[in-house]
């Protein structure tokens, strides 16, 4: 059939169109960068941390969206993908953000069970992951990775600090030779929970404690009560505990039920940063209780922090509240806010004035190039990452973590003690429900 | 006796309790509907969220809120049997198991989008027994006795009643049932209605010893499943012997090895077991 010049206008009118809403459309995507995060927004491990630090990242690109974007240039857009508390699901979900919605950087990551695996498909993809609050060592441990960055504290500093905060404190605290200290390792059987307790393990017995009894279970198990058996057969009187959330109150429930007591119960982060959570089923039964993580940023001195850190902090603790009603700030906030606000302030600015662009080889020499001192982000630590053809290439060599202790809603940092803000109570109150 | 490894039969006879009454519901329906619920604990969760609004938040006295959970949950088993069971009970058994399958699915979602993906507490602390350095959880101790009466009631209502007998008979032969004037609709809506009160009765005991989240069901639904199989499929006494096995293999296996592997030769046990006797432990 032939074309009339009626129907060649209209089509040609049409094609404009449509070039032009694709030209509108390539320039506003041209000023705005694309950026995956990737939590747990459903499932256990939701509540275990996942969402507090999925909406400490939410505030950390709100604000920077709020002074004009990366460099004051371009805004940031979040591609949200929900892992669902599932490893599968993680991979296909990140198999979306990289194939489907075309994005080059990922941010996030809860669960260390899915950092692994994430870490190598991200590797071999040639696309940036940002992992945000996941710690296991094992992630980075001898795999050489160059697009996988964590400024994030890895799973051999708990037991660093667990073992540091026993040889300082067993004589003078509790009466007891460090020889003569019995501790018991417990932990959930993921790469997060058995990362902990192999380092626990080392630097306890670098620390000359006793390693009396080192066990995981599922996180989902139904019943504890043989472990806790197990605890008060070992004798300990140290308990060193890395789980999520369901498992620790089965066990503190449990623990309780079952008459166990100990000197101290040391939590590594996860469920124990849920404080809130915890006191609402236990009450003052979890007083005095350490808990080792990376610090809540609105606990530290903002005056030790560099200029401007410290209204920071308050920006993110207020927004947090906003947002989630929640009365209490978890450590997890300040991960996600503290790693994001890395990314997006000192690395991508860098990656597009120096490097040309925001593609993963200009973010990946971006981040090489960072070198923030001590003090100089909201969480207190410094970031530098271990170089390529390094043990733990793309690992933060300046994160720390530290002890915290709870008295009801009062938080303390009671080690290092070079900024403690409180002595430890050590060993555990008579009062307390659990002390031997 | 190693007083350790007492304590730890113990509680494996109090865990047996509670895994006992939640197989109980499922074994009922499977044994006279022919229909598998993988819902089933689920079904429970919402028993728990019902307990957990009702006293924690609304005030409710506890008592008055385990009754009317148990009702509520009785008349979901109902809802669920008339919406989702009964349009496809004449198809093929996997897409009545695609069909529980994605009622569970939905369960989780509804209450994640409703609650939220925290973890709530009644905050019912019950005392602590000691006996000679025994410590038994009381919650676990109610639980027990009340599988035990459950399991009792039941097997005199089923006994002793016309519906009981009603319900027996479908149980062997659904289609000659009704040659014999029995209203097979009537009988599953029963069915249904008694193992939802069932899953709102386990609701009560596991609100006293769990957290409740929206997830919850992940944590017994695969071990009681294994139970109602173990101890043959719809047969009720089998799967409550099973249930105390289980938990045996859980407790002992803990003791000796650990805590993961205890889980590994429970299931080691069962898929031995399902080599030698497939149709389950108790079967005739």
């Amino acid at each position: 059939m032939p074309t009339s010049r009626r129907t060649l206008l209209k089509g040609s009118a049409a094609a404009a169109a449509v070039l032009s809403l694709d030209w509108r459309r390539a320039q506003a995507e041209a000023e705005t960068v694309r950026i995956g995060t990737i939590y747990d927004l459903s499932g256990p491990f939701a509540a275990g941390g996942s969402v507090a630090s999925s909406v400490g990242t939410e505030i950390a690109i709100d604000l920077v969206n709020e002074k004009g974007g990366i460099g004051g240039k371009y805004k940031v857009a979040a591609v949200k993908a929900d892992s669902q508390s599932k490893g599968d699901v993680a991979i296909n979900e990140v198999e979306r953000l990289i194939s489907q919605e075309k994005v080059d950087i990922i941010d996030g990551v809860f669960s260390s069970a899915h950092a692994v695996p994430l870490a190598a498909k991200c590797e071999q993809q040639k696309k940036i992951l940002w992992i945000t609050t996941a710690v296991s060592t094992a992630v980075f441990k001898d795999k050489n990775l160059h697009y996988v960055f964590r400024a994030q504290i890895h799973s051999d500093q708990y037991g660093q600090a667990f073992g540091g905060f026993l040889s300082e404190h067993a004589k003078a605290k509790l009466g007891m030779e460090p020889k003569d200290v019995k501790v018991a390792l417990i932990h959930e059987d993921g790469p997060y929970g058995s990362g902990v307790a192999a380092a626990d393990e080392v630097f306890a017995k670098q620390a000359g404690v006793q390693v009396v009894l080192k066990e995981g279970y599922s996180a989902a198990a139904p019943d504890l009560s043989t472990l806790v058996t197990k605890i008060k057969r070992s004798g300990a009187d140290v308990i060193s505990h890395a789980g999520y959330n369901p498992d620790i109150t089965l066990f503190l429930r449990q623990a309780r039920e079952n008459g166990l007591r100990f000197k101290m119960l040391f939590g590594a982060g996860a469920g124990y940063s849920q404080l809130d959570k915890l006191r609402a089923t236990f009450g003052t039964d979890i007083d005095n209780f350490c808990n080792i993580d990376p610090v809540p940023a609105q606990l530290l001195d903002p005056a030790k922090l560099a200029p401007g850190l410290g209204d920071l902090i308050k920006t993110m603790v207020e927004r947090f509240k906003a947002k989630t009603g929640a009365t209490e700030v978890p450590p997890h906030c300040s991960m996600g806010f503290n790693q994001t606000w890395v990314l997006l302030n000192n690395v991508l600015p860098v990656a597009k004035d120096k490097y040309g662009g925001f593609d993963p080889e200009a973010v990946r020499k971006a981040a090489l190039d960072v070198d923030i001192p001590p003090g100089g982000t909201i969480q207190g630590y410094g970031v530098k990452f271990f170089p390529p053809d390094t043990p733990l290439s793309g690992q933060n060599e300046r994160s720390t973590p530290v002890v915290m202790q709870n008295a009801g809603e009062h938080i303390s940092v009671v080690w290092p003690t070079n900024i403690r803000t409180q002595d430890p109570v050590f060993p555990l109150p008579k009062s307390s429900v659990y002390a031997a | 006796m190693d007083i350790y490894l007492l304590e730890a039969i113990i509680n494996g006879i109090l865990l047996g309790g509670v895994l006992a009454l939640l197989a109980l519901g499922l074994n009922l329906i499977f044994g006279v509907i022919d229909v598998v619920w993988i819902c089933y604990a689920d079904i429970v969760m919402c028993g728990m969220y019902a307990i957990f609004f009702l006293y924690a938040q609304y005030h409710v006295p506890l008592p008055l809120a385990f009754l009317i959970a148990i009702i509520g949950i009785a008349a979901l088993g109902i809802l669920v049997h008339l919406f989702i069971i009964a349009p496809v009970l004449d198809s093929a058994p996997i897409n009545q198991l695609l069909a529980t399958g994605g009622l569970l699915f939905f369960l989780q979602s509804f209450a994640t989008l409703l609650f939220g993906t925290d973890f709530r507490n009644i905050g019912v602390r019950l005392p602590v027994l000691e006996v000679a350095t025994i410590y038994v959880s009381f919650a676990r101790l109610i639980a027990f006795a009340v599988a035990l009466i459950g399991a009792v009631a039941l097997y005199v209502f089923l006994k002793r009643t016309y519906i009981g007998t009603a319900i027996r008979a479908i149980s062997q032969d659904r289609e000659i049932v009704g040659l014999m004037g029995v209203d097979q609709r009537r009988i599953y809506l029963v069915v249904s209605g008694i193992g939802g009160a069932l899953a709102g009765l386990a609701a009560c005991l596991l609100a006293l010893q769990y957290d409740v989240h929206p997830f919850i069901g992940n944590t017994f639904g695969p071990v009681i499943f294994m139970i109602c199989v173990l101890g043959g499929l719809g047969n009720m006494i089998g799967g409550f012997i099973a249930a105390f096995v289980i938990s045996q293999i859980i407790a002992i296996g803990g003791y000796y090895s650990s805590t993961e592997l205890s889980y590994v030769f429970a299931f080691t046990f069962f898929i031995v077991l399902m080599f030698i006797r497939p149709r389950g432990l108790f079967a005739p």
